[in-house]
């Protein structure tokens, strides 16, 4: 049975205020693979859009450089970098993701800049190394 | 010995494409900056958009213990709530549509000189033979029947998408996500532009 975790807004708008210095907490890389960590809706999201785009850059060199060609290729991208971002947050992060707006809300989180990223590094790169 | 590598790529426009949109962009959001962001009124609308979201978002987090009294009294606050932030979202689009078109003029001009730089002539090579919707402007104004030659409107756009939603979201100026009209494809911030 998935274990579920729900973030507790009240709990960090506490810390917040209790701040002497009235910033956040220093974002910590180990939060990243952290079940445990709490996640302010803001911060997830940029989370799960920076590794979209991650995915977008580094799946275009790739499929550029091979190159892979056709339609299905995109698809495929579409396909794996849904399943990069699901995985991620469902099962390394354990997120209750009714407390971040549903499945929906977190597998959009960058998607269309993503699809544009993939797309660009994959016709330039099969553009320029292949003619 | 680059220029020779440069000028033996069939496709080495694409290049000189991405390089102007990267320029356009940064130049774009240089200007957005001066006009939108660095005012106290952006700054004061924003806050008050993502204030109003964390609290709805808060207030919508239901106790099924609670009573029928509550419940109404906290359903009329969570929609005053909504339409404060309605109305911040609605003042914070039209204080940049005021402010945003110098960025539109930027674009048109920079265009239009691609446009008369690579009309008519593919600047790269598109992997698959995109849908008839998309082939509309990937094809835009090029001869032949090759489904795979790319326009300048295409790159153009592609790049326009990528660089600059990343660059917005990267410098911190992405439109806040209670805002309306963040929806699933969330362009560019189109009233910075």
């Amino acid at each position: 049975m998935r274990e579920r975790k729900s973030v507790k807004f009240n709990l960090q708008q506490q810390q917040q205020q209790e701040d002497q210095n009235g910033h956040l907490s220093p974002f910590k890389l180990a939060k990243l693979f952290d079940p445990d960590a709490s996640w302010d809706k803001d911060q997830l999201g940029d989370v799960l859009h920076w590794i979209r785009q991650a995915l977008a850059l580094l799946c275009g060199l790739l499929w550029g450089a091979i190159p892979l060609v056709g339609g299905i290729w995109f698809l495929l991208f579409v396909v794996l970098s849904s399943g990069v971002i699901y995985g991620y947050y469902a099962l390394i992060l354990k997120i209750d993701e009714e407390e971040f707006g549903g499945h929906g809300a977190l597998l959009q989180e960058g998607l269309f800049a993503s699809v544009s990223l993939f797309l660009l590094a994959w016709i330039l790169v099969y553009s320029l190394a292949h003619f | 010995m680059s220029s020779t590598l440069f000028s033996s790529m069939k496709y080495s426009d694409s290049l000189t494409v991405v390089g102007i949109s990267i320029c356009t962009a940064i130049v774009c959001e240089a200007i957005s900056w001066l006009l939108i962001y660095r005012t106290s009124s952006y700054k004061s609308l924003k806050s008050t958009i993502d204030k109003a979201s964390k609290k709805l978002e808060t207030m919508k987090t239901t106790d099924p213990s609670t009573a029928t009294l509550v419940k109404k009294s906290k359903t009329k606050k969570i929609d005053r709530v909504e339409s404060s932030l309605k109305e911040s979202s609605r003042d914070l689009s039209m204080f940049k549509f005021k402010s945003g078109g110098v960025v539109a003029l930027v674009l048109f001009v920079v265009f239009g000189l691609l446009n008369s730089l690579f009309e008519g002539k593919p600047v790269a090579k598109i992997p698959f033979v995109p849908i008839k919707l998309v082939q509309k402007m990937s094809h835009r104004g090029l001869s032949g029947d090759d489904m795979t030659d790319c326009s300048m409107a295409f790159l153009y756009f592609l790049c326009s998408i990528s660089i600059r939603t990343n660059l917005q979201k990267f410098l911190g100026f992405s439109p806040p996500r209670g805002a309306a009209g963040a929806g699933l494809f969330p362009m560019p911030d189109p009233k910075s532009n």
